[in-house]
């Protein structure tokens, strides 16, 4: 008796037990966060300490990849001081301890893009056979890097709940903290509080249970709170910079820049040569560009402090290599040699990337583009180009759907300036397309389709055509084609002239459609928008959540032309369809021809009446019955009748 | 000719040149007009030669492995071809270390002369990959449209036993690829070539090398020459594959590895001077005592007796073996987890795995073998490539070509049992669909073992039952009952478990359009021994609204595939499902009260050499009642690319079937 309460007693206290999870917390959710407490130390301007508590239950399989195991990056400038772990059962019983021998360490090789780069991870992994099960890590980064501080959102993800987390920021009073909240529940930041030198910020998050992602649904990062740190004084490697304000963040990053502008002699004779040659600026801007893109390409090496600082424009000149700041300052050192100043400028790039957050000056960008101011010259009024130095194909001035439509941070001599890059509206997003359709009597086709995609619309198609061979193109095209069965005849895929404001490529396809029209007794049945159909939303399953994000604006022009076997003709001609919301405009109309041919044209207007911020929950409804309509028109059929002769 | 030994290669007669001398390159490179026939292409490779031969540079013997590449850079796309890694192994005192590393960036400018550019040594980089992995990097300068670029390096190997293996084909064009070995008489080694491309040289001749033998050198240990050089004799091969080109991968096969041309090098054995021959891996019976006798496979499962406790139970509780069995992998299926790596030896002792829960494929396999044996049952290793990890050649006992491990069970009638223990949605006997790579070899406690055919237990089988109800406005109502059987099982119960119950059903719904789907249930999700079943209501809302004289329904059209997988009209490789298959709809219409419909035509295609038949029937079983059946049985795991076009062509014709409108019009 005795005993067993000695043993009772000298047995450890279980941990995290599944069954004290709250049953809400429970719904729709394969993980349950327990606790993310999260420690911030500020050492001083030149290092900070970040220590993380993560505790999650799995539970089930689908949350065991991604919450069984923890990976963590670190790189010259953040080391990892150290990385424990465990793992229990539902009970809350300890199941194993992680080794030092378990935590495996490798190098992230090409996987980010880079050539190069000194980030390594760190990994261990403690999923089990079966849920549930809780998984401890503790670990901490000492980071020489202040230009960054961490971020805390202890929620980003769909079907995972949160119990509980806690962020604790201490600095020296002397190094205020700058802070940006998002969506935080009432009560979860506390006063700072100062003992001696040092103050300490405090937030804490209640219980949320697990969200949905639904369909286009802004990410889900925006739509769950959030903590982002910044400092206001920073120093990495001995470079001095603050962050309170765009103006003082570009001065450092221009400071860093300074003196790697040298040319060789002899590339900066040629380019003193191009004034000569091409008076006009924008014709001498344009041969700078081409002389970049026939000369260099993009290869990326980010160790230590080179991650921020370019390398001198005198080794892209040698190697004909360098990643975006390197070649962004190639560039704007060939510009200058050519009587034309430009800015380096920071952006954010990637498609469908939300904007930077204006009002909260940090570092968030991951890229470097050019803006060139140019003068009046003659008729042609001043202008301001934008120039993408890392592509070897990209039209001069295009920035496309990877770095427009969102703010840059320019780099001038007098400090940062955040300005717009490039608006592409929905002319800057066009599809143009005519099919030419020779039905046989048997339901089988012959096609030609001549599709021209202009500005944002032909962002891949460029791609496809600079990077691919015609067997990738085929296949690229193959598999995106809506059709149950055809065969490719042929496939040319052609750029647009040069010199238009708005880069395009041509794309003319050939396709053999054997079981095109439906047969239906003794008739054909067919939809004239062969290519051209717009898919119509899921049904949504209970009330809207989340904000109503729209793709970008857009337009759609098809004409089909249907040349019909002899002997058959139109049952029914179509009514035509016109439609006319917020969210675009829709007008489709079948005719007859004198020939005998019949004519289907369609134009389809994608609008984003909020512009990129996002639309309320409440609006959904709304846009899902703007799409049901314009799928049901794009499913027109047309019924064709073989004469009695 | 795909696979097989290199025999009767003709004798060298004379020792021939280099084919490419580095740092001169041809003027004939440079002109356009040699490249015409490569206008697709991004680069072409003009010469990739390398040789492996034996030397003692620093006193003790190496193998020495000498690569160097030409290349033409044709457009912007082929920059990257000018970007290299190398990986240098390195474990337990031995390893791979790269020298002499240079190259050239080789540019006609506008005056005719050729500008070259040198590789920079500051432009070398060298990657701490994992702990037995480094990667030497390296990018080319000045590359340009229209560039040669040239590399050479050394790769000095300690590694004595392992001859570099060697490609001759990549995914863009290769014009020249050769391949020399010179290696000593003491080292025999086989060759084993891969893939559809000839040789156009294939010489073997005879030689000698200068090579200073250390005291440990040999694996027997006995030989002694103490420090000093002596003659060897080499047996030496040239190789050499022309125009070869590119070689890409295609949707439903293995993996490109499978059809790349390429020479595997194999150590068959050591001849030392005074010495008997040793035999090292050249039969089967061989190669399994060395997996017998190997401390991370045979030995691990003679460590056993933590399994006792969670074992002994189940040895009592079933007396009927087969229930044994299943119980067994039941036990190690509940306590560890496969962690998504596949392997031929164990990481960890088997205790360490079952302690952790967790290991690879091996682990958790030879675990099981080891809980089988502990059960009493007669259990042996059957080791199998997986389907990424390329073909199996039934010819050459090489041990590299497996990477995976799994347990045979003999029951006392006579059956066999195949088990796996990696993914707890598949029931017992069914092998993972990464294990279908046709056949496996096992490894019996005495003996050379045996071939077992890994023809799979099940097949993809998804049948449909359909009851569907036409109103006269032209929606339709049906009660959908789903069956994923064999191998769709496991998929679907992959999917749901993955997406949850809800996120199943929206994205079944949102495959078509005008379907909504109010109510549904899942059948069987936890009985793996059963079909799943998947039972729902589906609403389809007519497109244009009122009543009509006519309608035009396709039934079969949202139940079917929607369109060919098979998109492109050549194929290259084989088709490779891993397992035969069968959709199969059966489903009745219901016509609104006084209509008729007209029946399409009833349809039967069949695949020559009996590889599958694809059948339709329309038939009115009682008035306002429509039957339709369309069944698709593939009942190849495998199709040869002369057997595409009718796939491709059946896949079509089934998909027009199942597209086909009835007319329904008022009766009278």
């Amino acid at each position: 008796m005795l005993l067993t309460i000695l043993a009772v007693l000298a047995a450890p206290a279980p941990k995290y037990p599944v069954a004290t999870i709250a049953p809400a917390l429970r719904e729709n959710a394969h993980a349950v966060v327990r606790a993310y407490d999260e420690v911030v130390t500020v050492k001083s301007a030149s290092q900070l300490v970040n220590t993380v508590h993560k505790v999650v239950t799995v539970l089930d399989g689908a949350g065991s990849d991604s919450y069984g195991q923890l990976v963590i990056e670190y790189s010259a400038l953040n080391r990892i001081g150290y990385l424990r772990g465990a793992v229990y059962d539902a009970n809350g019983l300890l199941l194993h301890q992680l080794r030092a021998a378990e935590v495996h360490d490798q190098g992230v090789g090409s996987a980010d893009g880079s050539f190069m780069t000194d980030v390594r991870v760190r990994y261990a992994d403690l999923r089990q056979p079966s849920g549930p099960y809780t998984v401890e890590f503790d670990y901490e980064i000492v980071s020489d890097n202040t230009l960054f501080y961490p971020s805390w959102q202890p929620q980003h993800a769909e079907n995972v709940a949160l119990e509980g987390a806690t962020l604790q920021v201490t600095t020296p009073t002397s190094l205020p903290l700058r802070y940006h909240e998002q969506l935080l529940p009432p009560g979860a930041a506390s006063a700072p509080v100062v003992a001696g030198a040092q103050t300490t910020y405090r937030w804490q998050l209640p219980a949320h249970p697990a969200v949905d992602e639904e369909p286009l649904a802004p990410p889900l990062s925006t739509l769950l709170p959030a903590v982002r740190l910044a400092p206001a004084a920073f120093e990495v490697q001995g470079y001095k910079g603050s962050l309170a304000s765009w103006q003082s963040l570009g001065q450092w990053v221009y400071q860093l820049g300074q003196g790697r502008d040298q040319l060789p002699p002899a590339v900066a004779a040629k380019m003193a040569q191009l004034l000569v040659e091409a008076p006009n600026p924008r014709d001498r801007a344009r041969k700078v560009y081409e002389y970049v893109q026939s000369t260099t390409r993009y290869i990326s090496v980010q160790l230590g402090l080179g991650g921020w600082q370019t390398a001198p424009a005198s080794s892209v000149a040698s190697g004909g290599y360098g990643d975006c700041k390197a070649l962004s300052n190639y560039t704007c050192a060939l510009l200058k040699a050519a009587g034309l100043p430009a800015y380096v400028a920071l952006v954010k790039a990637g498609r469908d990337q939300a904007d930077v957050r204006q009002e909260f000056p940090s570092s968030q960008f991951n890229h470097v583009i050019l803006c060139m101011p140019l003068a009046a010259h003659g008729t042609a009024p001043a202008d301001t180009v934008w120039l993408e130095c890392t592509s070897q194909t990209d039209a001069f001035g295009y920035m496309g759907s990877f770095t427009g439509n969102r703010h840059a941070l320019l780099l001038t001599p007098e400090g940062g300036r955040l300005v717009a890059t490039p608006r592409y509206a929905a002319q800057a997003n066009r599809q143009q397309r005519r099919t030419d359709l020779w039905l046989t009597a048997d339901g089988g086709a012959k096609a030609t389709v001549r599709t021209k995609r202009v500005g944002l619309a032909q962002d891949t198609y460029a791609q496809l055509l600079h990077e691919g061979d015609p067997e990738q193109q085929k296949r690229y095209v193959s598999n995106r084609l809506p059709l149950s069965h055809f065969t490719i005849t042929s496939l040319r895929l052609a750029a647009g002239p040069a010199t238009d404001a708005l880069p395009s490529v041509n794309e003319t396809l050939g396709l053999e459609l054997s079981g095109l029209a439906t047969p239906a007794g003794q008739r054909l049945l067919l939809e004239p928008n062969l290519l051209g159909r717009l898919a119509a939303l899921p049904a949504q399953v209970g009330a809207r959540e989340t904000p109503l994000a729209l793709p970008p604006a857009a337009l759609y022009q098809d004409t089909v032309r249907l040349h019909l076997p002899t002997g058959f003709k139109i049952d029914n001609l179509p009514a035509p369809t016109e439609l006319s919301t917020a969210y675009g405009t829709y007008r489709s109309t079948c005719a007859t021809l004198p020939d005998g041919t019949l004519q289907y044209v369609r134009q389809l207007e994608l609008r984003r009446p909020n512009g990129s911020t996002p639309l309320p929950a409440a609006k959904y409804p709304e846009y899902q019955d703007f799409r049901r309509k314009v799928n049901q028109a794009d499913h027109t059929q047309l019924v064709l009748v073989k004469h009695e002769a | 000719m795909a696979l097989g030994l290199l025999a009767g290669p003709a004798l060298a007669q004379s020792k021939q040149p280099a084919p490419i001398k580095f740092g001169q390159p041809d003027p004939a490179d440079f002109e356009a007009k040699n490249f015409v026939a490569d206008s697709g292409a991004a680069a072409v490779v003009l010469c990739d030669y390398g040789t492996t031969r034996f030397g003692s540079p620093t006193g003790e013997m190496r193998v020495i492995h000498e690569r160097l590449v030409r290349l033409k850079i044709l457009k912007k796309a082929g920059y990257d071809y000018a970007t290299v890694e190398v990986p240098l192994y390195h474990r337990e005192g031995d390893a791979e270390k790269l020298s002499n590393l240079r190259g050239f960036t080789y540019v006609r400018g506008a005056d005719g002369k050729l500008v070259r550019t040198k590789l920079e040594a500051a432009n070398i980089f060298v990657e701490k990959r994992t702990d037995r992995v480094t990667i030497q990097k390296f990018t080319l300068p000045a590359v340009q449209e229209g560039a040669v670029v040239e590399y050479a390096y050394t790769v000095t190997s300690s590694f004595l036993s392992d001859c570099p293996d060697w490609e001759f084909q990549r995914d863009i064009p290769t014009r020249w690829s050769e391949y020399r070995t010179t290696l000593p008489r003491f080292y025999r080694y086989k060759f084993l070539f891969h893939g559809y491309q000839p040789l156009a040289v294939n010489e073997e001749g005879a030689g000698s090398v200068q090579l200073i033998l250390a005291h440990h050198t040999g694996m027997s240990g006995a030989f002694d020459s103490g420090s000093s050089g002596i003659s060897v004799n080499t047996e030496d091969h040239r190789w050499v594959v022309r125009d070869a080109p590119a070689v890409r991968s295609e949707p439903f096969i293995t993996t490109p590895a499978d059809y790349v041309t390429r020479i595997d090098c194999e150590l068959a054995g050591e001849q030392w001077p005074q010495q008997e021959y040793r035999d090292l891996t050249e039969t089967w019976g061989k190669m399994n005592e060395l997996l017998r006798r190997h401390q991370s496979f045979g030995q691990v499962l003679e460590h056993d007796n933590f399994l006792q406790a969670s074992v002994e139970p189940l040895t009592l509780r079933y007396p009927d073996f087969g229930e044994r069995a299943l119980a067994v992998r039941e036990l190690v299926l509940k306590n560890v987890k496969y962690d998504g790596a596949n392997r031929l030896f164990t990481e960890t002792p088997l205790k360490r795995t079952w302690e952790q829960h967790r290991g690879t494929s091996a682990d958790v396999n030879l675990l099981l073998l080891a809980a089988l044996r502990q059960a009493g049952l007669s259990a042996e290793p059957l080791i199998l490539s997986t389907r990424t990890h390329g073909r199996v050649v039934q010819e050459y006992p090489q041990l590299d070509q497996f990477n995976y491990v799994v347990a045979l069970v003999a029951l006392p009638d006579g059956k066999e049992l195949l088990l796996d223990a990696t993914e707890p949605l598949l029931p017992a006997g069914v092998l993972p669909r990464r294990c279908l790579s046709r056949l496996g070899h096992t490894v019996p406690r005495q003996g050379e073992g045996r071939w077992v055919d890994l023809a799979p237990g099940a097949s993809y089988v998804h049948f449909q039952d359909v009851k569907m109800a036409l109103d006269a406005q032209g929606n339709l109502t049906s009660q959908v009952q789903n069956q994923f059987g064999g191998y769709a099982g496991l998929e679907t119960r992959g999917k749901l478990s993955e997406l949850g119950e809800k996120k199943f059903i929206t994205e079944l719904a949102s495959q078509h359009p005008s379907c909504e789907i109010p109510a549904y249930t899942f059948e069987g999700v936890a009985d793996l021994n059963k079909a799943l079943g998947l039972r729902y209501t589906l609403h389809q809302t007519a497109a244009t609204p009122g009543t009509a004289q006519e309608l035009f329904v396709s039934p079969l059209a949202v139940f079917g595939e929607g369109s060919n997988p098979f998109k492109l009209a050549t194929r290259n490789f084989p088709v490779d499902f891993g397992m035969t298959q069968q959709e199969i709809i059966s489903l009745t219409l219901t016509l609104p009260p006084g209509y008729v419909a007209e029946l399409p035509k009833p349809a039967v295609l069949v695949l020559p050499g009996q590889g599958g038949r694809y059948v339709y029937s329309a038939s009115s079983p009682a008035p306002g009642t429509v039957q339709l059946m369309s069944r698709l049985t593939l009942d190849k795991p495998v199709y040869t690319p002369e057997e595409y076009h009718a796939l491709r062509e059946l896949y079509r014709q089934m998909l027009a079937k199942q597209a086909e409108a009835l007319v329904v019009k008022k009766a009278g």
